[in-house]
């Protein structure tokens, strides 16, 4: 463990970004997509094809707004797992210095989507309040490669669609600046969480497993059906009805979660947490 | 400190997608990509994160400073002569590409449990809600990886994990030891990954008593019912062939260290027991025209030293139990002749054949004239290009499946 996190601390010293500096935060923000709109959770629907350009550009900023909110009250929740995690752990070690550095990364992050959705859209969201409140009960209880997987769940979820939105030359050019920064900084915070789970499942049990298998699904649940509400439908003055439906029923919209979350059932299928009971959350969240 | 690949890479490039620099290359599309074996890391942008060797199913990426020199040598060569690509410049990075969704195809069957076909099952169960059916001759998955791929090589074998995980998926129905014939015509597609397994003869007189690559490989990776058709005899042979495949056969024959080998006793002991103690590596064309990669070029001569002599522009013409005549009229003294001279597909029942390429004419992995039917791998596209290779290959041909049945595919900006 002592040998990754050295390595990933030498990565960060290598290439960390500070979007206090490399975000010109007072230029105006254009008219661009907020994400790709391929994935627009409406995008494929019936609806979609009502939708003039203009409100399907607005759609994608809100959303992207909205996803980003879900990011911010993830990454609360991870600063006070890892915190937890490390309270008694050897300050020198490198794992201890490498858990603070990724915490000082998230908080940056938190603050850069807090400032990025500000610029985007008038309105603010925020996780519904069941969601709120069962985070707020992880956030008190997870341990070991509970919290460690669920942390890598909501990274990788998030990881894989903002490669593609850094990428797409449609997105509002801060938007994709922003995600680039998120993608390189994960990118070794994925790293730790899958080392850390694999680490805290060596030798444990088949009950233990099956347990937090589905304590994971089920995070994977609340933090995927939590990225975009019906507030956003609501804010744009759509009929919120139809557009929770036809988005519930978006099998494009499936397929693209499903591929982005390809790599990480490999990698929770190879370390045993695959499980039936699991599996099946999986899939009724459109993962697997 | 960076990271650097190994010459055991897959090319499946699920490393390229992680990387959050664009550090590695070539990626899919790019020229070169599916040629050579190997995947490379820019050491002038890694920032030595390790999302690559977290993801490599095959271990082939690493820590430099645990890497072999040669690795880290190789990786920094190929980008010698090419710009470091500035990664917070977005525009240098290739634009997303996205497949739209429509219904597809319901009821899919995969002929062929290979890397070509478990790529293609794995792409459908991403891209459509199909149930799928797989089946191979096979009583095992994994075809060539399983069976073809050098038994000293055991971390390639480390992908069958993934296919093992693919087929228990559970829209996924996996048949083992079937014969795909009775089963067509229940389905709405069919994606024929059946390879090209058989070895190409090099039609010179006496060959018949030579060692096909083929009857070698599967008979050191113990495949059922594969028994070595010659008897070894040392202390030369000669290998006609300079792809990666000649190089294996080269290898083993020579190497010392089969012990930490995936092997059985028997074929362990069949090469101890052999007296070859120096292999002949015979090249119809020069070295410029090689089809081997440098890594397994490098990785032969550390085994074999100058038990291994590499020979170009030889033309055999006869093989008798003296040796191999070449057309100059020489002969090498020599007790076996092992040809490695490619793969060739064989027809498919029902399926138009272009018989001079080996492979089944498609467009896009779409099999011409035959809608339903589509292609994947060696059969496909000829027997070139490493395991990983396929993905991209499969990963085509699913979006063409899909596409026959939806609009067509949007491209990102």
């Amino acid at each position: 463990m002592d040998q990754t996190a050295e390595r990933l601390l030498g990565s960060a010293n290598r290439l960390s970004r500070d979007p206090e500096t490399e975000i010109d935060w007072d230029a105006p923000v254009g008219d661009g997509y907020g994400m790709s709109p391929e994935w627009s959770t409406l995008y494929g629907t019936p609806y979609w094809d009502e939708l003039t350009e203009a409100q399907q550009r607005e759609l994608t900023r809100h959303e992207a707004a909205s996803v980003a909110t879900t990011g911010i009250w993830f990454e609360l929740i991870l600063q006070q797992l890892i915190l937890r995690d490390v309270y008694d752990k050897p300050a020198r070690s490198a794992e201890f210095q490498w858990a603070l550095t990724e915490i000082a990364d998230e908080c940056r992050h938190s603050i850069m989507f807090a400032r990025a959705t500000e610029r985007l859209v008038e309105p603010a969201y925020r996780p519904p309040f069941v969601t709120r409140e069962l985070g707020r009960m992880f956030k008190a209880l997870a341990s070991g490669e509970s919290a460690y997987a669920a942390i890598l769940v909501a990274e990788e979820v998030l990881d894989v669609m903002q490669r593609d939105w850094m990428r797409d030359r449609r997105v509002e050019p801060m938007v994709r600046t922003v995600n680039h920064i998120h993608v390189v900084e994960e990118s070794r915070h994925m790293v730790f969480a899958r080392e850390e789970t694999r680490e805290r499942l060596a030798g444990a049990g088949r009950a233990r497993r099956w347990v937090s298998a589905l304590v994971i699904a089920i995070a994977a649940d609340m933090i995927v059906s939590s990225m975009v509400g019906r507030q956003v439908y609501v804010n744009l003055g759509l009929d919120a009805d139809r557009a929770v439906r036809e988005a519930r029923r978006n099998e494009h919209h499936r397929s693209l979660l499903r591929t982005s979350c390809a790599n990480l059932m490999d990698f929770l299928g190879s370390v045993g947490l695959l499980t039936p009971a699991a599996a099946r959350v999986y899939r009724r969240t459109g993962l697997l | 400190m960076t990271f650097v690949i190994s010459g055991e890479c897959c090319s499946d490039a699920s490393c390229v997608a992680v990387c959050p620099m664009n550090s590695i290359h070539p990626a899919p599309g790019e020229p070169g990509f599916g040629a050579g074996a190997s995947l490379f890391i820019d050491p002038r942008t890694c920032i030595d994160c390790g999302a690559c060797a977290d993801i490599c199913p095959v271990d082939a990426a690493q820590p430099a400073d645990r890497a072999a020199p040669e690795d880290v040598e190789r990786n920094a060569a190929y980008f010698a002569e090419r710009e470091a690509l500035e990664a917070t410049d977005l525009d240098s990075w290739e634009p997303p590409a996205y497949q739209v969704w429509g219904r597809g195809p319901q009821r899919v069957l995969v002929v062929g449990a290979g890397p070509a076909g478990m790529y293609a099952t794995r792409e459908l169960l991403l891209r459509t809600t199909a149930r799928i059916t797989v089946v191979d001759r096979s009583e095992q998955l994994g075809g060539l990886v399983r069976f073809g791929v050098a038994p000293d090589h055991p971390c390639t074998k480390q992908i069958i994990g993934t296919f093992e995980r693919i087929v228990r998926h559970p829209r996924v129905r996996w048949l083992p030891g079937t014969e795909a014939a009775a089963l067509v015509q229940e389905y709405d597609a069919v994606i024929h990954a059946v390879g090209a397994r058989r070895s190409r003869r090099l039609g010179i007189p006496g060959e018949e008593a030579a060692c096909t690559a083929e009857d070698f490989v599967a008979w050191c990776n113990g495949r059922p019912g594969a028994a070595l058709p010659v008897e070894l005899v040392g202390p030369r042979a000669v290998v006609v062939g300079n792809g990666n495949v000649a190089l294996d056969l080269a290898r083993i024959l020579l190497s010392d260290q089969l012990d930490t080998a995936d092997v059985s006793q028997q074929v362990r002991r069949t090469l101890a027991a052999s007296g070859i103690k120096q292999v002949v590596l015979l090249g119809r064309r020069g070295p410029g025209e090689a089809a081997y990669t440098e890594s397994a070029l490098q990785e032969l001569l550390a085994i074999a030293g100058d038990r291994v002599e590499l020979r170009y522009h030889a033309r055999p013409t006869g093989w008798t139990p003296e040796g191999l005549t070449l057309d100059t009229g020489e002969t090498i003294a020599a007790g076996n002749l092992f040809t490695a001279i490619g793969f060739e597909g064989q027809p498919v029942d029902g399926l138009p054949f272009d018989a001079a390429r080996g492979i089944v004419p498609n467009v896009r992995g779409a099999v011409v004239d035959r809608p339903g039917h589509y292609v994947a791998g060696w059969i496909k596209r000829g027997a070139r290009g490493g395991i990983g290779v396929n993905k991209a290959c499969a990963q085509e041909t699913v979006q063409t499946l899909v596409s026959a049945s939806r609009g067509a595919a949007s491209q990102g900006s």
